[in-house]
Parts: structure tokens; sequence; C-alpha cells
């Protein structure tokens, strides 16, 4: 419906349909897009994909979870994150508990050209972090022309034309809160799924930053030798010599905190193990005959690397980076919850548990789900880079 | 033999130091890299232009920036860290004052962590295959994924919230000068308990998984199986044979250990509010006290370089083959 709408006006009204593309939007339609053509292409490209006959596990299933999750959030929930209402009722429910709603009507508009049209849809699929047609009520009453509600001993009022009505009785709906909510009301599960896109942003993010850097200078170390891999060891024994986390604390101290910090940061403060792997590798496959012929044939340093060297030392190098994604996963959400973080563009699992901190005498479920979550990732990057690991060992 | 040794150790030593001065150097750019005049950052916004002129010439930062460089390598290896604006004290003598209690702290979690990591690993190799083993086996992966914040919490929850036994927080009670001196100690170990077992844990995992695989490779060599065959008891065989063998890998990660505990201790602190130095570098950092942010992390990658030069000499005086390949 949507993608429809919005193709349509983009056809005719290029420019209001810039205009009206957001992020949130954007997250939508590519969401529903991919919703529609991933599964298209999987089954298009079964055999392709030899990966997708991987036995399952628990481990990976997880891994999945989080992946769909990172694509599909928008689908997943149909709130936004920061959603908040009626703080007096909604603050710091308890895990399944359902909230009573009652549905006001809207201003009415007249919908009639393309965008307005699409505009209201877009209102309605896209979730705001507000909406004013809502109102989360713990009790209602009914009078001939008036409803009186009750909000945890507040007590409003409004007329009843003001709300939808079905046969002379207001609309009530129920809100259900699988996770509970946090202090302002939001909802833990919605929060926990899109914290999900900052774990993985930042995870491949910074793990792609380290993999080039690692690579590079672990292939530039290996090839040459001499004093440009006595430099380089030493800087390796420096990185590996300061305790991380002062060391990104610091950077991140003096530079300012946002995502884009934080991804840097954990990039540069964790391409020592790699650089280690493929300086080893190198040094024992660049005497082998294969590489000998190859450099003779007049092969480029980089041909050389893609080719020949990087196939070789794909297992090892692959193992290393689901080791260091789980590092890096785990430093976010530590810095999160020092509340050196990556920013307010989605809620982080660290900066959930520390909002959670303070409500531990009342709301254990603030920091019991977020800290699941984040143990099941740990555990199951962990697991797959150990199993991988055995597998090759065999 | 004696001159390979002091060769080895003259060598080593100057490796550390080669690191220590790429380490102050690394820092040095670190703060010429990022935004802002040192002569802000260092002083409170509240200076008038002429202030920050005079500044800037007590500063040196007029020099061109090679002599500032060499000037703070001087001031470092002089100990004049800067002077801590919060404190109104030197740097060093502040964190010197936080620093005691990081280092007790992390010592004490070092050594639970040998002990249980050990006690644990010698248990489960006894019995191995029943149920004991594999609990412990399955719960030491679990552990090992549960980040310390996390741990902390849930112990506080548990320990402090609903069963009312530890205290969550602080060093000690509120009525802690009028108490004897065994008192006082119970007081400590009472409010230490929550933040070591956080600390720990995952220590534990860790070196319980490397203890578990170096015993169990120890005990499938041939010259156990000789040992047994020639009537020694386990005891001895375990005392004398085993052991001194299966420590080795222990040692390598030993020394990277002190920066797991630092960091762990950092957190650790946060959470139970204990005066330790990660928490001064937190609380320095929102706090905007440069000098301090940048002396914590100065004296945690000293201690580091310390540590792996101290745990090479032990390595080396344990295993003489060692010698050799450190020299190389």
């Amino acid at each position: 419906m949507l993608c429809e709408q919005y193709f349509l006006l983009s056809t005719n009204d290029v420019g209001s349909a810039i205009q009206l593309l957001d992020l949130n939007l954007f997250d939508v339609l590519l969401s529903i897009t991919l919703f529609i053509f991933l599964p298209v292409t999987l089954f298009l490209f079964r055999k392709k994909f030899n990966w997708l006959s991987m036995t399952i596990n628990f481990s990976s299933m997880t891994i999945l979870f989080l992946l769909l999750a990172f694509i599909f959030a928008p689908i997943i929930t149909d709130e936004n994150p920061e959603f908040q209402k009626d703080l007096s009722v909604t603050k710091l429910l308890a895990p399944f508990s359902s909230i009573t709603v009652l549905h006001l009507k809207g201003k009415e508009k007249s919908n009639t050209s393309l965008s307005d049209k699409f505009l209201a849809l877009k209102n309605e699929t896209v979730k705001q972090s507000y909406n004013e047609n809502i109102i989360f009520v713990d009790n209602i009453k009914l009078t001939s022309d008036k409803i009186i509600f009750l909000q945890n001993e507040k007590v409003g009022e409004l007329d009843l034309d003001l709300i939808q009505l079905k046969d002379g009785e207001p609309v009530l709906t129920k809100r259900f809160f699988i996770f509970g909510t946090d202090e302002f009301g939001r909802n833990i599960f919605t929060r926990l799924v899109y914290g999900v896109r900052i774990s993985i942003l930042v995870g491949i993010g910074s793990v792609v930053v380290s993999l080039l850097i690692g690579l590079t200078l672990g292939f530039l170390a290996g090839i040459r030798g001499g004093i440009i891999d006595i430099i380089l060891s030493r800087l390796t024994e420096l990185f590996l010599a300061f305790p991380i986390i002062y060391l990104i604390i610091l950077i991140i101290a003096m530079f300012g905190n946002s995502l884009l910090t934080v991804i840097i940061v954990l990039g540069l403060t964790g391409w020592m193990s790699l650089f280690k792997i493929v300086k080893s590798e190198v040094l024992s496959v660049k005497n082998k005959d294969y590489i000998t012929s190859a450099v003779m044939l007049g092969l480029p340093k980089r041909k050389i690397l893609t080719k020949e060297i990087l196939p070789v030392i794909m297992v090892p190098l692959i193992v290393n980076i689901i080791f260091q994604f789980s590092n890096v996963v785990l430093a976010e959400s530590a810095l999160s919850y020092l509340g050196l973080g990556t920013g307010d563009l989605y809620p982080s699992w660290g900066a959930m548990i520390e909002s959670g901190q303070h409500y531990i005498t009342k709301a254990w479920w603030m920091i019991f789900f977020p800290g699941v979550v984040l143990i099941l990732t740990l555990f199951s990057a962990n697991n797959l880079g150990k199993n991988l690991k055995f597998q090759t060992l065999k | 033999m004696n001159k390979d040794i002091l060769k080895a150790l003259l060598k080593r030593f100057v490796t550390s130091l080669l690191t220590l001065i790429l380490l102050v150097s690394f820092l040095f750019f670190l703060i010429r890299l990022s935004p802002g005049n040192p002569s802000q950052k260092y002083l409170s916004a509240e200076f008038s232009p002429e202030l920050k002129e005079i500044v800037t010439t007590n500063f040196k930062l007029d020099q061109p920036i090679f002599e500032q460089y060499i000037n703070f390598v001087i001031n470092i290896f002089k100990g004049d860290f800067g002077i801590s604006y919060g404190y109104r004290q030197p740097v060093l003598s502040v964190v010197w004052q936080f620093l005691s209690f990081t280092l007790v702290f992390a010592a004490l979690s070092f050594l639970t962590q040998i002990i249980s990591a050990f006690y644990l690993a010698l248990r489960t190799i006894r019995g191995k295959g029943k149920s004991f083993d594999t609990v412990v086996l399955y719960l030491s992966l679990i552990v090992y994924a549960i980040p310390a914040f996390v741990l902390g919490l849930s112990l506080i929850y548990i320990f402090s919230v609903q069963l009312k036994v530890f205290p969550s927080s602080g060093l000690h009670s509120l009525d802690f000068e009028s108490n004897l001196f065994f008192e006082k100690i119970a007081d400590y170990f009472f409010h230490l308990f929550l933040p070591l077992i956080t600390l720990s844990l995952a220590g534990i995992a860790l070196f319980y998984k490397y203890l578990r695989e170096s015993l169990e490779d120890v005990y499938k060599q041939n010259f156990i199986l000789n040992l047994r065959a020639s009537g020694y008891d386990e005891k001895t065989i375990l005392k004398k044979h085993v052991l001194p063998n299966a420590i080795r890998p222990l040692l390598s990660i030993a020394g990277v250990e002190l920066g797991v505990l630092l960091g762990g201790a950092l957190i650790t602190e946060v959470i139970f509010s204990l005066p330790g130095m990660g928490r001064l570098m937190m609380d320095s950092i929102f706090a905007r006290d440069y000098p301090l942010v940048v002396g914590c992390a100065l004296i945690a990658g000293l201690l580091m370089i310390a540590s792996n030069f101290l745990a090479d000499i032990i390595k080396m005086k344990i295993d003489k083959r060692l010698i050799k390949g450190l020299m190389s």
C-alpha cells in the first residue's frame, strides 16, 4: 500500500516525494521492499548459497533472529521506540501487562490530492513518537454527554463527540506490553528490537574498520618485513599494552561521542589480533612455491593479496572476525552503560540497562530483558566462532 | 647462562621503554589532534583572553610543535602530569590516592580467580564426565558471556534489594570509624564481596577453561602413565609433575589479565561506587577534568607495560627455554 502510493506520488510530484522522505519513512519502505524481495531472492538462488543448508543450532538461530530484527524492525513492532503518552498510567508497567486505550476522533481532513492521501497513509503506517489521538486510561465511566476517565488518581473528562463511538459505546482497545515499560512509559520490547540496530551497526562497522587496518598492516608487515615489521609490531604491542577500555574512553572523551566516533574508535582499537593472524599467515605462505610463481608472473601486490593469500587465511580470519564482533558488541554496550554511548538515533541496550539501574528496586524488568538479550547475543557469537574453529580443526 | 638472562632482561627492558615512549607520543598526538586548544581544555572556559595569552606562553604553546612534544615527554618522565582543576592538586597525587584501592581490588580478584579456577579444574578433572563436570563446563561458557555490568546489577538486585544481605555500594559503613579492628575488616569484606564476584566470575571461567585444557593435555602424556605404572601416588604426580607443566599457558595470559582486570574494575567501581581509579576517570570525564583523564589513561598504560614486563620475567624464571624465544 504505502510503497504503491509512494511510487505513484514520486511519478507525479518528485519534489514533494523527496521532501516527504525522511529516515523513518525510508526505513519502512526499505523493510517492506526487502520483506517481499528477500525470500524470493533466497528461493531463486537457493542453490548458489550453500550456507543456506547449514545445520541449525541455538547460536545460529539467535544470530539469525538478530539479523531479522535488524532489517525488519519496523515490521516486527508497530511502535516508535520513543513512543510515550500518558506517563502516569504507562510508566514502569510490569511485563505482560496491558492497558486500555481510548481512541479520539482525529481532525477530519479532505484527502483529495495525491500527496495529502499519501501523507495520511504515512501517518498511519510510519509510527511517530507521539500520537494525539489515543489516551491511555485505567478506567472509564460514561455519563449522558461526557466520558470520565481515571488515570492513576488523576481524573479527566471529555465530550462524547470527541471520541470514536461504535453503537453508542466508546471504542476501547487494549495495548499489550510483553516486556513491560520503562520510566517514560516506552515499550521495552520495541526498544529492544530497535536496539539490535545499534549493536549490529556498531559491530559490523567497527569490524570492517579493524579488518581493513589489520589486513593492510599485516600484509605489509608480512611481505616487506624489516623496519616496517618492527615498527608495526611495537605499535601492536602498544595497543595490546593499553587497557583497551581506558584508551576507548580517553579517545571518546577527547573527541566527543557519537555513533560514528564509537564505530571508528572501536575499530581502531581492535585490529591487533587480525594483524597478528594475517602477518603470521602471510609469513608462513610467503615462501611457498605458488606465491613465488605469482610474484614471478608479475602480479601486482594487491592481486596477490586478494587472489592468493586471502582464500588461504579465510577461515581463521572469519573466526577472528566473529570473536571481534562479540567483543565490539560488549564494548559498545559497556560504553553506553557508562554514558559514553552512541547518541540517541536508536536506543542502545547498554543505555537501557543504565536507566534501569535507577529503578532497580521497582522495576527489575528494565535490566532483566536487555541483559538477557545482550548475554544471548554474546553467547551465540562466541559459540558460533568456537564451532567454526572446531570444524576447521577437524 | 647468567649472561644470557641478563641480556634477555636488558632487551626486554629496552622494548618496554620503547613502548612507553610510543605510548607517551601517542597520547601527545591524541591531545593535539582532539578539537580545541589545550589552553581551553586544561583551563576553565571563563578565562579572559589576556589570561589565556599568559597561559599560552606559560604552557609554551606558542613554541613549535616539536619542542612542545619534547617538553611533554620530559614532563611526563619527571612525573609532572599537570594539575587537576577539580581536585586542585597535581594529577599524580590524585591518581595515587585512588590507584591503591584499584590495585588491592584487582589483586584480590586475581587471587580469587586463580584459586577458584584451580579448585574447579582439579575437582572436575578428577570426576571427568560426571554431571558436575558438564554443569561447570556449560556454566563457564555462559558466565564468560555475561557482561560485568549485567552481572553486577543482577547481584545487587538479588543480594541487596531482595535478600538485603550485602550492601549495594560504598567501601565501608557509616559507623566505620567507631568499630574495632576486626569489625573493620569484616565490614570491608562485606562491602567488597559482591564487587569481587562481579569482577572475578568471567576471569574464573577463562582461567578454568585454560587450566582444564592444559591439565587434560598433561594427563594424556606418556610420562604420567609411566609415573603411575611406577607406583607413585596421585598426589605426588599432581604436585610435582602435572601442575608445573600445566601452569605455563596460564602465565602467558596472566600478563594480559591485568588489562582485563583494570577494564573490569572500571565498570565494577562505577556500578558499586567504589573509590578506585576507574571511577575517578569516569567522574573526571563528566567533570571535563582533562588532565586527570589523560593521567588515568597514562597510569593504566604504564601499569600494563610494567605487568607485561614482570610476567615475562616470571616466565623466564620458570621456563629457561623461553629466554631464547624472547631474545629473538
